[in-house]
């Protein structure tokens, strides 16, 4: 397949042209990278999409949740992506990706695609190749992309950086998990959802709703004028999963209405360029094996004390950072 | 005893002489239950564990539910089978009770186990295969025709649909003149353990259970010679389980279900006499005739703890048996006949009520005419040949016995209070505790094969080199489809259809409210004939089709596996495309059609992880579109189709279809599981890369498998 038919099967919506762009995007040769940027610049959207981040700690029933919520935009007359990175899976070896099983009415969906990644050994990182998975979602005519974390470790972030609205699952018993949140994640959740809230755990979820209110009552609002919004869902239940996605719809409303939107990604873009910039300047940095040997240099000579690490830092760099 | 001890120093130092300075001890092993079997017991071993076992016929019933056992009657020799058309097996069944079989065993095929009538879209390949038929009471009075159901006892494996079909066999009795109370025989009707291992479950678990309780209480009633359920540890040891996993879970899952009843308002005398068991018996001789023992034990102890119960027949495990399947092999096929003697051998000797030898051929295909003969035979060879019969618990009192019997039953009890403390089986099952297990079990096991730490004859160890091929029976599958197809026509014609609306109506509106019993209104659905497919929907109109999390382990056969420089060159292997190739090999493992039987799948996934593929692992249950549509959407460089029910001549070329007619042609297809070796050529043709059978080394496979996707790249 050439890049020009590759691209106008992403443009034309085929699937199976879709999952080879991907394959690209995520492939660690240096060679498929560069036919990658070539590929994504051909290819563009040409309709509103949303963009949400679902995360959770695992057993929060992540999978359930977006299995309820893709079927009802099915229904509604869109088109789902759904994107699953998992940063816990291992560094090394591979990984067994199950997140359709647990999707088994929306995966078997002609509206649906669903792509879990493995993480293992990716250039650039997961931020990367979801964020440019997306894309080429959006080119091939998908409406809403669901990208799904699990709230682990730096993955939040990452994906919070490169959606429009940022939904975070919780289980009912607010005690506990109140203290599990962190409070650097705290700041970045535009929708709570606290999930499982049926049979006897129904009060036990509208208390914990009650809990986070006040708690989220000391943060200082991520954007002036629109606050965290809080529900209770049952997923496996199919309870109140239209009122989830009416708070999706609300919540980027008020974000167009305030011009936020479009500034908003935007701003992800440049964030995402700057990023890109320092990361390949590191990697360039400590990629280069005289670099290396100038540095290991250094490394001994403050080991000894015949430098100041001050000092050392001015040397590498004066003869370095001119090339 | 002063004499006995020095005696076992005079044995230990015999033994240290023959093994030239190693301690005796040197020869104990350790067994996967996780207890040590010892290369000598003697009289002290069993005062230490303060065993008596007392007599056959009275508590805890260690030596027999009955006190004369077989030297009044022998067990009743009770085969499964079940294939085709109802018409086809009614015709085996008469063929076999005229050669010495005594009771029925009916297999049912998937499609009825998971409620669908032979017309559903989503069973194409399965109507027949692996099963009779049964969509409807009119199939249910073929299967039976001639067959007297009021003398015949009747065994009936199912769990899912279950409601339908003793609605069915019920009415059909009644067709035949027989009422209720002359039923005998035995429903299945586990459904936990389908959540934990076989996966032929409908509904979600808590409605499951709802369905059981009904049943109990509608035979408790009207059905007092039959039992209402058989509590099955067969399947997890098929699924992967050792002896005391499934001793442990079969027992907890028993107590779960008496819960349920109790807490229904039944009285335990009531229905707890109905119970009964069902155990796989593999190829651990001792281990197997001690499990028996310890299973009566332990659950007398165990009902009398928790239920009190008046009646001493409440407290008597009662059990069917089966050989294992998963013993089999399809490498010289002949030797299972050999195997399957010593497993029957050791359910006879650990007391069985009934017993199902497998047929030679049942790792490759259904059974044939000649093979189902064997099967029996081998059976009323033991019991008209041999002198077993003719003293009960021959082997009690032996120290050996006596000793593990106790050791597993320990071992046993510590995984029940483990799951008592989880709040029961049910709870349990929720958390996936069971299944872990089990799936670990099955991984570590694999591992042990593979690498040649546990033999099995012909297939690592003494291989036949030259092969001859094995007669199969191949069942046209197409072709009993279609004629199911046709009845199920006739009968919707023929009926009354505003009756039979209501009727089905009433079911759904029983499932809702949680009132009436559902068996009772199935009953009256199937005399206005409506049919299986229908009742099972009425019912998940109210609760929905349940969907199974599915729950995936890993690093578990590496763990086994590490050391071995085969695996460490397979590794590398792996690890050379992944550099080549810009991304690990990505396999797709998939079961398509209705078959729940997923140990070969699960097994497969965890141990190419761990081997450093890509894995994706698909639902249960999928269709050959959602295969493709999966496939494609990960963009995988090979399908592994795992398929043990028959289905594959329908669904694997259907698959390569749809897979061409999506640009997906350049996928490859891999099928591993039960696949006579005559359909070989024809999957070969319809575009299969390779075929793995039973006992097929994984490491091996996974290198085949990178070699079929670099020449399908070159």
């Amino acid at each position: 397949m050439t890049i020009d038919e590759l691209a106008k099967g992403v443009q034309e919506g085929k699937r199976r042209h879709l999952a080879k762009a991907i394959t690209l995007v995520e492939s660690n040769r240096e060679a498929d990278q560069q036919t990658a940027q070539e590929l994504i610049s051909k290819v563009r959207s040409s309709k509103e999409t949303i963009r949400v981040g679902i995360s959770g700690v695992p057993g929060v029933g992540k999978s359930t949740f977006i299995e309820a919520l893709g079927n009802l935009l099915i229904e509604e007359g869109l088109k789902v992506a759904v994107l699953a990175v998992d940063p816990s899976s291992p560094a090394t070896g591979g990984s067994i990706l199950g997140d359709k099983t647990r999707m088994e009415t929306l995966s078997s969906k002609d509206e649906a695609f669903i792509r879990p990644s493995p993480t293992s050994g990716t250039l650039g990182g997961v931020a990367k190749r979801t964020r440019e998975s997306m894309m080429l979602c959006e080119a091939a005519g998908y409406d809403v992309i669901l990208v799904e974390t699990v709230g682990v470790g730096q993955s939040e972030f990452e994906v919070a950086s490169m959606v429009d609205c940022f939904l975070v699952l919780m289980l009912p018993g607010a005690g506990d998990s109140l203290q599990g949140i962190k409070r650097g994640i705290m700041e970045i959740i535009d929708i709570l959802v606290i999930n499982k809230a049926d049979g006897d755990q129904e009060k036990m979820a509208k208390n914990a709703v009650t809990e986070y209110q006040n708690a989220f009552h000391l943060l200082t609002p991520k954007y002036d004028g629109i606050g965290v919004e809080f529900l209770t869902v049952s997923s496996i239940k199919k309870k109140r999963i239209d009122e989830a996605w009416e708070k999706i719809q609300g919540f980027i409303s008020a974000l167009k209405e305030k011009g936020i939107f479009e500034a908003q990604r935007k701003e992800q873009e440049l964030n995402w360029f700057k990023r890109l910039v320092e990361d390949e300047v590191l990697r360039r940095l400590w990629g280069s094996e005289t670099n290396k040997e100038k540095a290991a240099e250094l490394v001994e000579q403050i080991k000894k004390g015949e430098i100041t690490p001050v000092k050392a830092a001015y040397d590498f760099l004066s003869s370095e950072i001119s090339r | 005893m002063s004499d006995n001890s020095s005696g076992k120093e005079n044995w230990k130092k015999g033994v240290e002489k023959l093994l030239k300075g190693d301690k005796a001890e040197s020869l104990n092993r350790q067994s996967p239950e996780g207890f040590e079997i010892q290369a000598l017991y003697d009289s002290e071993d069993v005062s230490n564990r303060n065993v008596d076992p007392g007599y056959p016929g009275e508590f805890p019933f260690t030596r027999g539910p009955y006190s004369s056992m077989y030297t009044q009657r022998p067990w009743t020799i009770r085969q499964y089978a079940g294939f085709s058309t109802a018409e086809e097996s009614n015709k085996f069944y008469r063929q076999a009770l005229e050669k010495g079989q005594k009771g029925l065993s009916v297999a049912f095929d998937l499609a009825t186990h998971r409620g669908y009538d032979s017309d559903h879209p989503r069973v194409v390949g399965d109507v027949g295969k692996a099963g009779v038929a049964i969509d409807s009471v009119e199939d249910m009075k073929i299967l039976f025709d001639g067959i007297p159901l009021d003398k015949m006892s009747v065994s009936m494996t199912m769990n899912g649909a279950v409601i339908p079909i003793m609605a069915a066999y019920i009415v059909a009795a009644e067709e035949q003149g027989v009422s209720t109370e002359q039923l005998s025989g035995t429903i299945q009707n586990d459904i936990l353990k389908e959540f934990m291992v076989r996966n032929t479950y409908i509904y979600p678990p808590q409605e499951s259970m709802r369905l059981v309780s009904d049943i109990i209480e509608y035979t408790s009633e009207k059905m007092p010679r039959f039992n209402s359920i058989s509590i099955s540890g067969y399947h997890m040891q098929e699924a992967g389980a050792d002896s005391a996993l499934e001793l442990a879970f079969t027992l907890a899952d028993g107590l779960e279900y008496v819960k349920t009843a109790v807490e229904s308002g039944l009285d335990v005398d009531a229905f707890a006499p109905r119970l009964s068991f069902f155990f796989a018996i593999g190829m651990n001789f001792l281990m197997e005739v001690s499990k028996l023992r310890a299973a009566r034990t332990l659950w007398a102890e165990l009902m009398k703890e928790h239920f009190e119960p008046k009646n001493q027949k409440s407290l008597m495990l009662r059990t069917h048996c089966q050989t294992s399947g998963w013993s089999l092999t399809a490498q010289d096929p002949l030797n299972n006949v050999v195997r399957t003697t010593i497993e029957a051998m050791a359910a006879v000797l650990g007391g069985t009520q009934s017993l199902h030898t497998n047929s030679y051929d049942e790792a490759i295909s259904l059974p044939t005419e000649t093979s189902s003969r064997i099967a029996r035979n081998t059976q009323t060879i033991i019991q008209e040949e041999t002198d077993i019969t003719h003293t009960v618990d021959p082997l009690g009192g032996s120290y050996a016995i006596e000793s593990m019997t106790h050791d597993l039953k320990e071992k046993a009890k510590t995984i029940i209070n483990e799951v008592m403390e989880m709040g029961g089986m049910a709870k349990a099952i929720e958390e996936g505790y069971p299944k872990q297990k089990i799936e670990e079990a099955a991984a570590i096991k694999q591992a042990g094969i593979d690498k040649g730490d546990i033999t099995i004859v012909g297939v690592n160890k003494y291989v036949n080199e030259k092969e001859d091929p094995v007669d199969i029976l191949d069942i046209d599958n197409t072709g009993v489809r279609d004629g199911q197809v046709d009845l199920i026509d006739e009968i919707k014609a023929k009926r009354d259809k505003v009756a039979t609306k209501e009727a089905l109506l009433a079911i759904t509106e029983a499932a809702r409210s949680g009132e009436g019993n559902i068996l009772d209104l199935a009953v009256e659905a199937t005399r206005k004939r409506a049919t299986v497919g229908e009742i099972s929907t009425a019912l998940e109109q109210a609760w929905g089709r349940h969907t199974a999390t599915n729950q995936t382990i890993k690093g578990v056969y590496e763990s086994v596996y590490k050391s071995d420089k085969g695996y460490q060159e397979i590794k590398s292997k792996i690890d050379a495309f992944s550099e080549e190739e810009g991304r690990r090999p990505r396999i797709l493992v998939v079961k398509m059609g209705q078959d729940g039987h997923d140990r070969g799948a699960k097994v497969v996934a965890t141990a190419f992880a761990d081997m450093g593929f890509d894995v994706d692992v698909g639902p249960l249950f999928s269709t050959p579109d959602e295969a493709a549509k999966q496939a494609i959407e990960n963009d995988v460089h090979v399908i592994g189709v795992s398929t043990l029910a028959a289905g594959h001549k329908t669904l694997i070329p259907d698959l390569v279809k749809i897979l061409k007619k999506e640009e997906a042609g350049d996928i490859i297809i891999v099928a591993g599981g039960v696949i006579p070796v005559q359909d070989y050529d024809f999957l070969y043709e319809a575009g299969v890369s390779a075929i793995f059978g039973p006992g097929t080394n994984i490491p091996k496979a996974a290198s085949k498998v990178i070699d079929e996707i670099r020449a399908q790249k070159a």
